[in-house]
């Protein structure tokens, strides 16, 4: 079985588990489905790894196989075919995939239990890895393309999941729809490298892109610029990121999904497998790094500020894929992809936990009302700390060498990359901050009563009427959620197995790319990136100082989130008092809902408006119409005394047309 | 063999209308179109694409003092209409089996005398043919809309009456007109046959008014906007069944119209017009997407949709470029196989709300019916053209064609993208999720009512995964449509690019 074959494997699982789930989704006994559907990722993350073995046992320079099954479209110059292209970067990334997502399985099966949905939830979850794994796998622009917008619709699926929630189907049709913004992107980007390129092979078009375009010309700027709009829509970056906060109407676990291991790193992947277009468009390399710093930035201020924790964990995602995105984005390709891998575990890990709090709080998420959990949910605790350093960037926690691989790299390139590097540690400062703002606040200070109930009596609070903590709307108890039965997180075994073995690699995942020691994944997607014109290579200085560097800043963040939410109680408050402005902003997530509301979403709804209210009444009904009847009411008046049906009427007036036309050619001879 | 599956339809119905039973009616009209789309499926499988021309010919004279002959052929762009048709014919004449009907005998022989004019327009390669069958076409329809349709029927009908018989008229005038011109322009007798005009075409100017006749009876058909008066009320009104072929099917028939009749026999007017067709193309999309988006009759959504859809096709035409050509011919079987179990879906629907069929008295459906609500969500998915679908590989080439050609339309006309996902997503949550409605009574589909649904979702899925099996036939025959209009609009750049740099 070759690498390739693996490869068609690896999707085939997923779809599988889908398939099987719908059809028998009112036979399947009991937990069946959920173990269905993990047993499918399972068996999809045992073929990526054998894929990863045959790909190592061939040549370096061999590691790039492609297989065509199909033509999807081959016709009038358009060769849009069902191929898979399997070479190091893919590889890596159905192993992250398909390795994370049987965890975040795993977690559900225990998690969801309870949920009228069940069934329906795993079809869909295993739907989502499937187009995931089909994002990157494609070896063909229109595969590229369907994997893209299959993620999409599963991400809006999932996000409205518990669809009786107006807030959860408000936020999947505002995913969906800025999801599909991107899609537009990428399939104008494809069609201005086709332009030239003349194939939607992928490898074919790597290939000819260094002869048939001109470094910097007008079709591959704008071609990388369009890319980019699809990688921002789906990777959250400012200004098409505000679906990604909102996307927290989802169960937990779909919020672990999309911001771990599928659906934002699409955007990062895409800018990395896309490198040979990209360095070829300095332009739309810029244009991304900067998007990337500004996204690290912004996004860490609202997380500042925020107050539900899975918002709070939210806006932490799209800070980190902001590194990633500048990272791939000036050409450190494999430390952006080593920061995506260690992200997804540390991410996953935080989500589970959160998962965990907010089962204790009976479905509430505001950190305003959490504190004292650190008796009630003791694992948990330890799962939030080591995910929270490691995203804090503390050593020898994964995040630290991911991080650091990504800005020394980008410090290398001197010049103008020196204020991304700079943009990259004041991030730096801000993680650590508002990581353990989030942890301090959650699980010190006193019990709060949700807490005190798990401690006293040993299990979870439960609301006797469940309201949506998003607008108060009273629950429909017909969702499953937050269920009677709706299990302590930290003592299901299922999901202890996949907290700890996450917490387990957000400690160790960094042992692949130590810098100066391990430097594994550098190696393994070497051949992918060997055709790169960019060879960056930090000094021994630079790595050292960014070593330090980091270590300090993020003691130092978590220093000061002792210090004001800890030490001083009082001072936060007093601090956001004096900075008004400033808190404002934040808290109104910088107004890029009602930027978007302004430009966008008003004046369709206005046109809409318009042409129903006022064209289509006035002009088509009153004008073409009104009158029209008018002459012929007056007509079929007289015909209907004549005691005519429509045929004869018909009749009757294709007999005064024929006369017509003879009577305009006797005219005209 | 073409006479055959043409008129098989209607007289297997008219066969169920003499025997006494009261479901014999339904069941023979079924079984006649369901003998059609056999045929239709024996055609495909011999069909290889690999050679041009016209298969399967009859050709006897009809009238012979006026030359026109009765002749029929199928090539590459009409096969997989036909087949189109016959399928989404049998299963809508299936799905109104099911139910009583008042008047059963009339009511299905006029469904399947629609089914035969719609074949023979397709089939049809003689132009007074295709006009006598596009008539003949439109008659059972006024009919099924006067006579079985909802209460404001009668106004409805006399709008779509009106409209379409305009566009008949005018039709008849050009066709008449054209053939005379050529007669006098060439010497030869009178003919009516499509290979004869487009062999010897007009001058510029005469071709350009008939051009405009044609393309005024066409873009009513479809409709276009802003020509699309008739189309509220008639959908409003017309029985369910009969609605999800009217829109699924006959709206093609202007869009094959251009590239069967059109574009071959007037090449510089088509060219001369391009981009005031193009243009309408794009206010049909955008104005099509927005009344979509603000409607809240569940039919009008997707009437309306269909107006931006039809625009799309329409693009494709004329941006004279065979992906384009290509991509519209696919949109057009999309377009069928998607809009027809829509509407199926939105009669289903709107028994579950209580009859209501306005989407603030729904919501909720899919609780007790996930079933109804996955089809309603693969439909809509495909309706938007997601990528994946057989859509998004339509519309794919269709804004690739464009691209090639006018890229400033093609780019604009993405934004009909956007909006499609907003009311295709729209409709299906305002149905389907969100609190229950006041009168909803949910409750799964029936195996009756699935019967006719599962197919167009295996059409579906089918034409998303190997829409080749379409393009591969269709490629040759396809690209001949456009061949004259790609070699003037090269010319005149070639020539426009000559003069820019004298």
């Amino acid at each position: 079985m070759s690498a390739t074959t693996d490869a068609w494997l690896v999707l085939a699982m997923p779809l599988a588990g889908m398939l099987i789930i719908a059809l028998g989704f009112k036979k399947l006994p009991g937990r069946s489905a959920g173990w269905i559907g993990t047993v499918a990722i399972a068996a999809s993350f045992i073929f990526a790894l054998d894929a990863l073995i045959k790909l190592q046992a061939l040549a370096p320079s061999h590691r790039e196989l492609s297989s065509t099954l199909w033509s999807i479209a081959n016709t009038v110059g358009v060769n849009a075919n069902a191929t898979l292209l399997v070479d190091p970067l893919s590889v890596f990334m159905i192993c992250v995939v398909a390795g994370v997502s049987m965890l975040i399985h795993l977690y559900s099966v225990s998690y969801l239990k309870g949920d009228e949905g069940y069934a329906r939830f795993f079809a869909y979850l295993n739907f989502f890895v499937f187009s995931m794994l089909l994002l990157v796998l494609a070896g063909n622009f229109v595969l590229l393309i369907v994997g893209w917008a299959f993620v999409g619709a599963a991400s809006y699926l999932l996000i409205s999941f518990w669809y009786r929630r107006t807030t959860a189907t408000r936020a999947g049709i505002k995913a969906f729809v800025i999801n599909v913004v991107g899609d537009v992107g990428l399939v104008l980007g494809t069609f201005f490298i086709f332009r030239s390129s003349h194939t939607l092979d992928l490898l074919a078009t790597f290939h000819a892109a260094p002869h048939v375009f001109a470094k910097g010309s007008g079709n591959i700027t704008a071609g990388c610029l369009l890319l980019l709009v699809g990688a921002f829509a789906k990777s959250a970056q400012i200004p098409l990121h505000t679906w990604l906060p909102d996307a927290m109407e989802g169960p937990t676990p779909v919020s672990a999904l999309i911001h771990a291991a599928t659906m934002v790193t699409a955007g990062v992947y895409l800018i990395a497998r896309m490198h040979p277009l990209f360095q070829l468009a300095p332009a739309a390399e810029t244009v991304g790094a900067i998007g990337g710093a500004v996204t690290l930035l912004v996004a860490g201020t609202i997380g500042l500020a925020a107050v539900d924790i899975k918002r709070v964990i939210a806006y932490s995602t799209m800070s980190q894929i902001g590194y990633m995105i500048m990272g791939v984005s000036v050409g450190a390709y494999s430390a952006g992809l080593f920061h995506l891998m260690t992200h997804a575990f540390f991410k996953a890990l935080l989500f589970m936990g959160a998962g965990s709090l907010i089962g204790a709080m009976g479905g509430n998420q505001s950190l305003d009302r959490m504190s004292g959990f650190r008796r009630a949910l003791p694992f948990t605790f330890a799962c939030f700390i080591i995910g929270g350093l490691a995203l804090s960037a503390v050593p020898p926690f994964s995040g630290f060498f991911s991080k650091d691989d990504i800005l020394a790299q980008i410090g290398s390139r001197g010049g103008w990359y020196w204020a991304l590097y700079v943009a990259g540690y004041l991030g730096a400062l801000l993680t650590s901050l508002y990581t353990f703002r989030m942890i301090f606040r959650a699980f010190l200070g006193d019990p709060c009563p949700e807490a005190s109930e798990l401690i006293e009596h040993g299990h979870l609070f439960h609301p006797a009427q469940p309201t949506n903590p998003a607008n108060g709307e009273v629950e429909d108890t017909e969702v499953g959620f937050p269920g009677p039965d709706h299990v302590i997180a930290e003592r299901a075994r299922a999901m202890q197995l996949a907290m700890g073995l996450l917490a387990l690699l957000a400690v160790l995942g960094g042992v692949v790319g130590i810098p100066k020691t391990t430097t594994w994944l550098e190696k393994f997607l070497a051949p992918t990136f060997a055709n790169s014109t960019l060879h960056l290579n930090p000094s021994n200085t630079l790595v050292y100082v960014g070593l330090v560097l980091g270590t300090v800043i993020g003691l130092l963040g978590i220093a000061i989130a002792w210090f004001v939410w800890v030490a001083r109680p009082g001072l936060a408050p007093a601090v956001a008092k004096r900075l008004r402005f400033l808190d404002r902003l934040f808290e109104n997530k910088w107004y890029f809902d009602e930027l978007i509301d302004a430009v966008v979403v008003r004046p369709a709804a206005w046109f809409g408006r318009f042409a129903q209210g006022t064209f289509e009444r006035l002009f088509v009904n009153g004008t073409l119409i009104g009158g029209t009847t008018a002459v012929v009411r007056a007509g079929s008046a007289a015909v209907r005394s004549a005691e005519s049906g429509f045929v004869r009427y018909y009749a009757a007036l294709l007999v005064v047309g024929l006369t017509a036309v003879g009577l305009y050619f006797l005219i005209q001879s | 063999m073409l006479s055959i599956l043409i008129w098989l339809p209607a007289a297997a119905a008219l066969v169920g209308a003499l025997i006494p039973h009261r479901r014999a009616p339904g069941l023979l009209a079924l079984g006649g179109a369901l003998g059609s789309l056999g045929i239709t499926i024996a055609l495909i499988a011999g069909y290889s694409g690999q050679r041009t021309g016209l298969t399967h010919v009859t050709n006897v004279v009809w009238i012979r003092s006026l030359g026109i002959h009765y002749s029929l052929g199928v090539d590459g762009l009409n096969l997989f209409l036909v087949a189109m048709t016959t399928f989404a014919f049998a299963l809508a004449i299936g799905a109104a089996s099911i139910r009583d009907w008042p008047r059963p005998r009339v009511f299905f022989a006029l469904f399947a005398l629609a089914e035969s004019a719609v074949l023979g327009t397709f089939l049809a390669q003689d132009l007074a043919l295709f006009v006598a069958f596009f008539d003949l076409m439109l008659i059972p329809f006024y009919l099924l809309l006067g006579v079985w349709g909802g209460p404001n029927r009668i106004a409805a009908t006399l709008k779509l009456v009106i409209y379409t018989f305009a566009g008949s008229l005018l039709m008849l005038a050009a066709a008449i007109a054209l053939a005379v011109l050529t007669s006098e322009h060439t010497g030869h007798p009178l003919s009516f046959a499509l290979s004869t005009l487009a062999a010897s075409p007009l001058h510029k100017g005469p071709q350009e008014w008939i051009f405009l006749l044609f393309a005024a009876a066409f873009l009513v058909k479809m409709p276009a906007f802003p020509l699309h008066g008739w189309m509220p009320d008639a959908y409003r009104e017309m029985p369910i069944e009969v609605l999800a072929v009217f829109s699924g099917v006959l709206s093609k028939v202007g869009a094959y119209g251009f590239l069967r009749i059109v574009l071959p026999i007037m090449p510089a007017a088509a060219v001369h017009f391009q981009t005031l067709i193009l243009l309408m193309s794009l206010a049909s999309i955008i104005y099509g997407s927005a009344m979509a988006y603000t409607q809240t009759n569940v039919r009008l959504i997707a009437g309306y949709s269909s107006i931006a859809q039809l625009g799309f096709i329409t693009l494709g035409i004329f941006a004279f470029a065979p992906q384009g050509a290509q991509g519209a011919v696919l949109q057009m079987v999309n377009h069928g196989i998607v809009v027809a179990p829509l509407f199926l879906i939105i009669g289903l629907i709107a028994v579950r709300a209580g009859g209501s069929e306005d989407i603030r008295e729904m919501g909720g459906i899919a609780m007790r019916a996930p079933i109804l609500a996955t089809f309603f969500l693969i439909v809509a998915f495909a309706t938007l053209a997601m990528p994946g679908s057989g859509n998004f590989v339509g519309e794919f080439l269709i804004l690739l064609g464009l691209f090639k050609t006018k890229m400033v339309i093609s780019v604009i006309a993405f934004t009909g993208v956007v909006m499609a996902s907003v009311y295709a997503l729209r409709v299906f949550i305002r149905t389907m999720h969100n609190r229950t409605g006041p009168r909803v009574q949910s409750r799964e589909i029936s195996v009756r009512e699935g019967l006719a649904l599962v197919p167009f979702l295996l059409a579906i899925a089918l034409f998303a995964v190997y829409p080749q099996i379409q393009l591969g036939r269709s490629e040759k025959s396809v690209t001949a449509s456009i061949v004259h209009e790609q070699a003037l609009t090269g010319s005149t750049s070639n020539t426009l690019a000559s003069v820019m740099r004298k």
